[in-house]
């Protein structure tokens, strides 16, 4: 088994992000394989990847962010990678806070998260955006015991089990938030979290902006329930 | 029932009745969908045949007029058959996700100078620990 890092980068439409993001995570982390995942780009988002040297999964056509992470994470799951780490197309994550979650799945978490909120400055949003977040995380905790401040980050370290959890063809797959957390829980996986920066997204498509919040939260809760209350088969694929 | 209403929605349920026959034997609907189909439009040729049968039914549910129990029975077929769609939707909307993803990573294996998966298969998935 190799014991290198697949670094899964979803991007759709990202062209114009992804020479920074490759950029630094090359500079940054030069032995990682990095692999972009476009997801039925019209922009170009491929080309560039492929002209980059990335190593490239290329979907037919658009399927959401949350499946795109699961093609990328089948890819490392196929290819045996020990650690496999989700890291947005847009810009917005640090390299820098790689390391760390890398070295928390080393020390046995299958789920390591990056964690906007543990961080020192961290951002915190409006007043309707904190008060949704700390539903969620209540319910979190009341579902699953664990203390886990930031369900939405995209950057993730995932071990071989976690790969494992997030490949499932009923993985939650538009995307994967609390309701991931939950199943991970009663998949009797092991969560960490870690701090991270997260900068201005430069995300033109961001998922929790205006009328969609009000959307996103109610799916969001509808999907916690499914989650927590979903059949035990559905956790074995 | 007047005879000419008689005739006439008779002749709509049998020609129905053909169309969904045809269509089947031109494997245009499947045969497992089909019996839905089939149910349906027996179902209309005995309302027609037998009114009897329906003001027996418009009295088992406690409604005044026939047409109520008719209208609310049509209500309620389209709205489960709706549902029905929703699920099937929901199980091709997941089975076309599977597809693409498979065809996506076979085509990166197949085009890549990354060479093949690791011929160690990964761990075998502790998740299905009871």
């Amino acid at each position: 088994m190799s014991e290198r890092v697949l670094v899964v980068i979803p991007a759709w439409n990202e062209a114009a992000n992804l020479h920074g993001v490759v950029g630094e995570l090359r500079g940054a982390r030069p032995d990682d394989d990095l692999l972009v995942v476009d997801d039925g780009s019209t922009d170009g988002t491929a080309e560039l990847a492929r002209r980059l040297g990335c190593r490239l999964v290329e979907l037919p056509f658009h399927l959401g962010y949350g499946a795109a992470v699961q093609a990328g994470v089948k890819y490392g799951l196929r290819r045996g990678y020990p650690v496999a780490v989700t890291f947005d197309g847009d810009g917005q994550h640090d390299p820098a806070d790689v390391e760390p979650l890398i070295e928390a799945v080393r020390q046995g978490a299958d789920v390591a998260l990056g964690s906007r909120f543990l961080s020192p400055g961290a951002y915190h949003g409006g007043l309707f955006r904190r008060a949704g977040r700390r539903l969620f995380s209540l319910l979190l905790r009341a579902l699953t015991g664990l203390r886990l401040t930031d369900p939405t980050s995209g950057l993730k370290a995932l071990g071989p089990r976690g790969q494992t959890l997030f490949a499932l063809a009923r993985f939650p797959d538009r995307f994967p938030d609390a309701d991931a957390l939950v199943l991970a829980r009663r998949a009797r996986l092991a969560l960490a979290e870690r701090p991270a920066r997260m900068r201005q997204s430069h995300n033109r498509h961001s998922m929790h902006g205006g009328g969609r919040a009000v959307a996103y939260t109610f799916n969001m809760f509808l999907s916690l329930l499914v989650a927590a209350a979903g059949r035990e088969s559905d956790l074995r694929g | 029932m007047p005879i000419r209403q008689k005739i006439f929605f008779l002749t709509i349920a049998v020609v129905l009745l053909l169309v969904i026959l045809e269509l089947v034997r031109r494997r245009r609907l499947r045969v497992e969908y089909s019996w839905l189909w089939l149910a349906s439009a027996l179902t209309i040729v005995l309302m027609i045949l037998r009114y009897d049968l329906l003001i027996w039914i418009t009295g088992l549910v406690g409604a005044v007029i026939p047409t109520s129990t008719l209208f609310f029975f049509s209500i309620l077929y389209l709205a489960l058959l709706s549902l029905n769609y929703s699920v099937r939707l929901s199980d091709l909307t997941r089975q076309v996700k599977e597809l693409a993803q498979e065809v996506a990573l076979l085509r990166a294996e197949s085009s890549s100078s990354w060479g093949a998966p690791a011929a160690r298969p990964p761990d075998p998935p502790r998740a299905s620990a009871k």
